[in-house]
Parts: structure tokens; sequence; C-alpha cells
């Protein structure tokens, strides 16, 4: 579950979020579109806790934190980065460890898992994607997909309520094979909150429970998915459609 | 033809060490762009019986017959003592003084009285290398430390580093009798000349020379100069009757099999301080990368200063800073300590450029995964930071490892035994800079072959498995 309330964050004079707000129940998946260096990202990170924002107020899972706590180096913001696990565009595996331990890192030595569990609910999650073979490889030995895949189950791994996902048709072996989708789908049903920036709205169509779209800097509209493409209420979301489509 | 050279030069050209060297040849307080000392006064009396013009060249005590041979003076003039083995490179004049020698303790020290106490406790023994007294110290098998002016040797003995020194009354006389802290140990002993030095075939220029010695000693120059200096006695007045010899002669035996014993104490040391130096320049970087990159104002203020201070002056300066300006503090460190942390605080500051640059080549991305994971700063670096950054400093570590074991050799300045003091030592003792010089070059390589390969073995090993920087790029 998901609340944002009046989120702003600017850089100097420049605003990247302007009173961004909106609710996401649990067991959904949102997409988010829009024009690149319109913000998708910053709100991806600020969601996540990793950036700080200079006003409004986040609930994530269980947490919430305003915009002075989001600077803060607190107990708070460590639980509130908990409520989440976010897939980077680029993906940043740990380059020296395994497939395996990539994954296994935080639950064991985070969360306290012991080891051997660790490994065996690691090893489910890989055999299910059809990559349990690579597990004793290195990230770069990976293709694209594969290393994608692997982010995404580094990020399962940690149960968090709120899966965030940056820009993944973007990676050399994008994800349009279901087995990843089914993964999304299957975390989403099972309680949590899935989260993806891209500028595909085909990717996005017929996946996505909700889609929003980001204007400059600000929220322009979200609704379910297939209202927000058939009829959007805002003149700048049919433009960004009818640019979209025609790619 | 070199004889007829010198005997035909209108200038005698003689070699001494001024440095330390007082009250034989020393800048002259006063007025420090002129030497003085008993020895300056001698040559320009020698050289104005000889007829001739003098010309002072400043040399080093240590090398100062190699320097000779060299021709870059024709005669030494410097409390030079003569010894068997020096026989074998030089002509000896005739003497124109007789020394002895004293030993000197702490105030507080009830335990030596002679020499001879030094060796039944086990006590060290400071002296100039190359001299009457450390021969007479090697053959008689004491702990010697051996020191390049008087200065530091009596420092030394004051701030306990030794635990005795022997050297010529003369010396003992200017440096030591007046210090409160230090006190003379049993009464002085071994009479010995000072002699002038000419190279081999000078044979005409020593006969001059001897001429010109008498004629001082009978004329009353020589009394007269060593009155002024306070070190005339009535023994002086046995080199006037001529012919007799009235002094001992010191010696030493170059033994080979020991040399090499001692070759291989000293290249021990050099590893010492080398893995000692690393371990301290590897852990101190840390925190001062650390704090040049993360830290609050002041932190990076504070360790920017130390990497600039001690990147920007050299490491032998900051030796002897470390050895002879810390004890005026309260701190005194023996050498071989000194040595390794001065050159542990100097390559900490490069250590620390080098972890700073392998950390900034680690994407921030790294940093907010292992975030968002739940892990806390410490466990992201200890687990996911530190192993890819290590990655990318191990070359550039391996060869300041491989650098730092060269500038061990630093340390000779502060009298620790290690492979280039060694290398000093055993040459001049067997003039066989050639011999031994390749000696210890092979040790220097039989160290740091092994290192460079085993390093180059680990980084293989690393790539291996990763490279690092694998999926970084830019990000909106």
């Amino acid at each position: 579950m998901i609340t944002i309330s009046g989120l702003g964050k600017s850089v100097g004079s420049t605003p990247l979020l302007s009173n961004v707000s909106l609710e996401l129940p649990s067991g959904k998946i949102l997409g988010i579109i829009g024009p690149s260096g319109n913000g998708k990202t910053t709100l991806l990170l600020c969601l996540s806790g990793l950036l700080s924002f200079d006003s409004g107020r986040i609930t994530v899972g269980n947490t919430s934190i305003t915009a002075e706590e989001s600077a803060q180096r607190s107990e708070k913001l460590w639980q509130f980065r908990r409520q989440s696990g976010i897939v980077f565009q680029h993906l940043h595996l740990f380059p020296h460890l395994t497939v395996l331990q990539n994954i296994t890192e935080a639950p064991v030595h985070v969360n306290g898992t012991p080891k051997a569990m660790a490994e065996k609910q690691a090893r489910q999650l890989l055999e299910k994607l059809g990559i349990d073979q690579h597990r004793n490889k290195y990230p770069e030995e990976l293709s694209g997909g594969e290393q994608q895949r692997v982010a995404i189950l580094r990020a399962i791994a940690m149960n968090p309520d709120v899966l965030l996902l940056d820009e993944p048709t973007s990676a050399l072996d994008p994800v349009r094979s279901g087995d990843v989708r089914t993964l999304l789908q299957d975390y989403a049903a099972a309680g949590h909150t899935v989260v993806i920036v891209s500028h595909s709205v085909r990717f996005l169509k017929g996946f996505a429970d909700f889609l929003a779209f980001m204007g400059k800097s600000e929220l322009i509209e979200i609704n379910e998915t297939q209202t927000l493409l058939e009829n959007p209420a805002d003149e700048r979301t049919m433009e960004f459609l009818r640019y979209s489509e025609m790619q | 033809m070199h004889s007829l050279a010198a005997y035909g030069s209108p200038v005698l050209r003689w070699g001494a060490d001024p440095s330390g060297g007082a009250p034989y040849v020393y800048a002259d307080p006063a007025n420090p762009q002129r030497y003085t000392g008993f020895d300056y006064d001698f040559a320009e009396a020698l050289a104005r019986q000889m007829g001739m013009a003098e010309e002072f060249v400043p040399t080093d005590w240590e090398s100062i017959v190699a320097s000779l041979n060299r021709k870059e003076f024709d005669v030494i003039i410097n409390g030079f003592e003569p010894t068997e083995d020096r026989a074998r490179e030089v002509l000896f004049s005739k003497p124109y003084y007789l020394f002895r020698l004293q030993l000197t303790v702490r105030n507080d020290n009830t335990l030596i009285t002679s020499l001879e106490d030094c060796k039944t406790h086990s006590k060290s023994v400071g002296t100039l290398v190359n001299c009457a007294a450390s021969r007479l110290l090697e053959k008689g098998g004491y702990r010697i430390k051996g020191y390049q002016d008087p200065v530091g040797a009596y420092q030394d003995l004051e701030l306990g580093r030794v635990d005795a020194v022997l050297m010529d009354v003369a010396a003992e006389m200017f440096y030591a009798r007046h210090n409160p802290k230090l006190k003379p140990a049993g009464e002085p002993f071994h009479t010995g000349a000072y002699v002038v030095g000419l190279r081999k075939g000078d044979t005409l220029l020593v006969s001059r020379v001897n001429a010109a010695i008498d004629s001082l000693a009978n004329n009353g120059t020589t009394e007269r100069i060593f009155r002024k200096w306070q070190l005339w006695n009535d023994e002086q007045l046995k080199l006037r009757t001529g012919g007799k010899k009235v002094y001992e002669v010191t010696s030493s035996e170059f033994n080979w099999s020991e040399g090499l014993v001692k070759l291989l104490k000293a290249a021990a040391v050099t590893v010492l301080l080398a893995f000692g130096a690393m371990i301290i320049a590897v852990i101190l970087g840390i925190p001062l990368a650390l704090g040049q990159s993360k830290g609050g104002r002041l932190a990076r203020i504070l360790c920017t200063v130390y990497i600039e201070f001690f990147r920007g002056t050299p490491v032998l300066v900051q030796l002897l800073f470390l050895y002879f300006g810390l004890p005026v503090v309260g701190i005194t460190l023996p050498g071989w300590l000194t040595a390794i942390a001065g050159l542990g605080l100097n390559y900490a500051a490069y250590e620390s450029q080098v972890y700073r640059t392998a950390f900034q080549a680690v994407p921030e991305r790294q940093w907010q995964v292992a975030y968002s994971l739940g892990m806390r700063p410490g466990h992201a670096f200890r687990r996911i930071i530190f192993p890819q950054a290590f990655r990318i400093a191990l070359p550039p570590m391996t060869n300041d490892f491989v650098a730092l074991f060269k500038d061990t050799s630093t340390a000779f300045a502060i009298a620790v035994w290690e492979l280039a003091t060694a290398y000093r030592e055993l040459a001049n003792a067997t003039q066989s800079y050639l011999g031994i010089g390749l000696i210890v070059c092979l040790y220097y390589l039989a160290m740091s072959l092994p290192l460079a390969h085993y390093a180059h073995r680990l980084e293989r090993k690393l790539q291996r498995k990763s490279t690092g920087i694998l999926s970084s790029g830019t990000e909106q």
C-alpha cells in the first residue's frame, strides 16, 4: 500500500516533483508513464527512501515519513527503506558476488535468516525463472535478461511491501517474457504493491492495473489502465499517448 | 704520474667531513660560511709549511677513502687513523696527534664503568662507523650501533636508544663532556694516532708531508694548534722523537661468511620495516580516505592537510624529524620503530588516495541498492563496497608496496641496520662496492620479485571472478 500526499522536491530553483499525491492499494500494479526527464525516477527514489524530499509525506506499507524525516539518518528512515525493494534501470548487481550470494546476502546478513534456508528459498525462485543452473556464476557471465531476473529476485528475497522497477524494458534483453510478468503479477497478488516506471505504454498495457501520467514534475492524472488509455482526461496525456503510439 | 701531478700542484686539496665534525672540521657557528676546527688549522699550517695553497673539499666520512681514490682530493686530514685494512687502500703519513678513546654513559648509569662491562651485561655501544673505535668494538664482538656523526650517537645515548658511546677524546670533549645528562665511564684508554691519508703511489707527496709534519712538531706549531683547542697533553711530545712507534693500530678482517649473515639480518630488518609500514599504511589510509571524502568540514581539512604534508615533503626528512624531533616532546622511539612509523605514516597518505579513487569508481547506486535491501552503512561498506573497491585498488597498492620496499633504505639515515646501511658499511669495510652492491641488489630482487608475482596472481584470480564495474552507466 502506498499513500503520497503533497510530495515536493526541487534542486535549486528547478522543481523535480511538485505537489504529487496518489494512493495505491495492496495487490495492485501501477505503471508510471511520461516523457523522460519528468521526475519518474525521482518519484521512485523518494518512494524507496533513498532520496530526501522537501515537502509532503509518504506512507509505504506500515511506515510513514515526512519530508524532514526523509533527510535524517534515523531508525525510522531505515525502517522506511525496508518497506520497498528497488530494481534500477542498470540493475547494479553486486559484481563480486555470485547469483546466489546476490540474492541471499540481505536475507542472511540483515534479517538473520539461516543461510541454508535463504539459499533454499532463493533456489526455488531461481528455478521458477529457469535460471537455477546459473546460481554459482558471477553477474557478468549472464545475459542482460538473466541479470534482470536476478536483480528482481534480489529485491523480492527481502519480501518488501512495495516493489519498485525503473525502466525494466531498457535492459538488454527486456522483460517481455511471460515468466517475469507472471512473477510480478504473483507478487502483487500476494498482497504487495508493484510500481513500474516505463516509457513503454505497450509494455504496461494489460499488465498494470493503474496508470499514472507524469508531466513536467507533476502527476497529471492517474486512473485504471484501460480508462486512462482509452479516455485520457488531460490534453497532455492524450498528446503523449498519441506520440508513443507512433513509436 | 699521479704523484707528479700532486707534487707539482701548487694547491693541497684536502678532504674531511664537516657534518658533526667538531672539533676536527666543522662550520664555524659564529660564521657558518667558514669552516674551523683543529684539523682545519692543521691543514692550513701543513700547506703553508709545504709552500702550497690549501683547498678544503667537504666529503662524507664513511666513504672518505673511496673519495680519496676517486681523486676528489689529494689527502685526508680528518682525525684519520691508520688501520691494517686501510693500509691496503691508502698510504699513511707520520702521526701528527696521539688520541685516546673515552667511553661515555648516561649520568644515572651505575652498571657500566668500563668497556668490558658492556660485554658482560650485553649492552649496546654506539660509535662512528669506519673508525678506530668501531674496529676495536667489532674485533671485540660488542653489540655495536654505527653512527654517521657524534651528534646522533650522543643524542641517542641521552635518549636511551644506545647504552654507551665510545669515541675519540677530542669528539667526546666537544660533544659529551659538558652534557649534564652524560658522564665518562672509566679513564681514557687505547692510544691511537691521527695521520694524513694519501693515495697509494703518491710516495713523493708522502715524504713532503712527513717532512712538514716533523717541522710543525719541532717548531711548536702543532702544540700551538692543539693547545688552542685544549687538546694538548704531554704524551704528544713522544711524536717529536720520531721513528719509534708509540701508538696502537686497530684492524678489521673482513669475514665473508659473517658478512653474508650480517646482510641476511639486514634483509630481515628490511622485510620487517616494509611489512610493518605497509600494515600501518593500509589501515590508516582507510580513515584518511573516509575523512577526506565523507567526513565533516573539520575532518576533511585535517585529512587533506595530513595527506598533502606527507606527500609534499621527502620521506627522509620525515624520518629525521620523527627520530630527532619527537624526543623533544618526550616521545622516544627506537630507530626501527621510527622507520616503521614514519614510512607507515607517509605511505598512508598515498594509500588514502588509492582508496579514494577506488571508492569513487564504485557506482553510488551500489550503496543505494544495499540501503534499499536494509543494509546499514557499515554493513554495506564491509560486504558490498569494500570488496569492489579492493579489486580496483589492488594494482596501485602493489606498486606502492614495492616502492615502499625500496624506500626502507631511507632508514639508514637514522642508523637502522637495514640493507642499504649494511651495504654502505660492508662495502666500506671491504672496499668492494661492486661485489657487495650486486649481492644487495640480489637480496632486494629476491624479495620484491616474488611480491610482485603473488600480487599479480591475486589480481588475476580476482579478475577471473569479476571485473568490478560492469553494469554501471548513467541513469536519469
